[in-house]
């Protein structure tokens, strides 16, 4: 999928589409939501590897 | 404290750590707080919790990291909702969610993206399409017995796009669609 390596690009995605549901989906509760600083980080980071990753992404062979 | 993880209407007991805690028409899943510092590894042990009690029952996954003192607490915030959440498990009842994403690699493929969302969204009970880097960024809530024709419409997609690159991941639980309306 991506340059070096088509099973670890999918595996990003999938942590990348995983987070983006923990942190906007789900039904909202009241109660504490305790989110560490370091979980915000690491989805920016996903994103952006996210991002860079598709856009170097070539189409599968038919 | 403990967490919650999802709402269901199924009060069989789920596999340890997790346990139900009745409330109302509804029931809570809970489990313990995770030790430790929140890596990848622990986000998809939590997920894969969640996808084996997806598999036996419908359920309505509730925001990550919603912890509340004891089970009676637990009870207490999900009190007073039973309708409105009873009403929410019946919209996702036995479909689970699919996450689509396309990249215009150069941006000239706008026709070709609108189509793949709308032919998608014609094998969905629902779809919710969201702003993002990508031309295309949604999520559609798929019957269980619909994701394998859902998955062979979106191969049969990308070939007749080679413009752009279609990446579908799921089935997930109904994150996208759980929030009652």
């Amino acid at each position: 999928m991506s340059s070096g390596g088509g099973a670890i690009a999918e595996r990003d995605v999938a942590l990348v589409d995983l987070v983006d549901r923990l942190l906007g989906g789900g039904v909202v509760i009241a109660g504490d939501i305790t989110l560490a600083v370091a979980d915000v980080d690491l989805v920016h980071i996903s994103l952006r590897a996210l991002v860079s990753s598709v856009e170097t992404a070539r189409p599968p062979e038919p | 404290m403990i967490e919650l993880l999802a709402i269901t209407d199924d009060r069989a007991a789920p596999p340890p750590p997790l346990r139900i805690v009745p409330a109302g028409p509804v029931a809570v899943v809970v489990g313990p707080v995770p030790e430790g510092e929140v890596d990848a590894e622990a986000l998809w042990a939590r997920e894969a919790l969640l996808e084996d009690l997806m598999e036996e029952r419908s359920l309505l996954p509730i925001r990550f990291g919603t912890r509340v003192e004891d089970d009676a607490a637990a009870a207490e915030v999900v009190a007073g909702r039973g309708a409105e959440l009873l009403a929410a498990l019946e919209r996702v009842r036995d479909a689970v969610e699919l996450s689509v994403r396309a990249v215009d690699r150069d941006g000239t493929h706008g026709a070709a993206v609108d189509a793949v969302h709308a032919q998608l969204a014609g094998l969905a009970r629902e779809h919710a399409r969201h702003d993002g880097p990508e031309a295309l960024r949604s999520a559609y809530l798929v019957e269980r017995s619909g994701v394998d024709g859902f998955v062979a419409a979106v191969r049969g997609l990308q070939q007749e796009h080679p413009g752009l690159s279609v990446l579908c991941t799921g089935p997930w639980p109904p994150y996208s669609f759980a929030e009652p309306r």
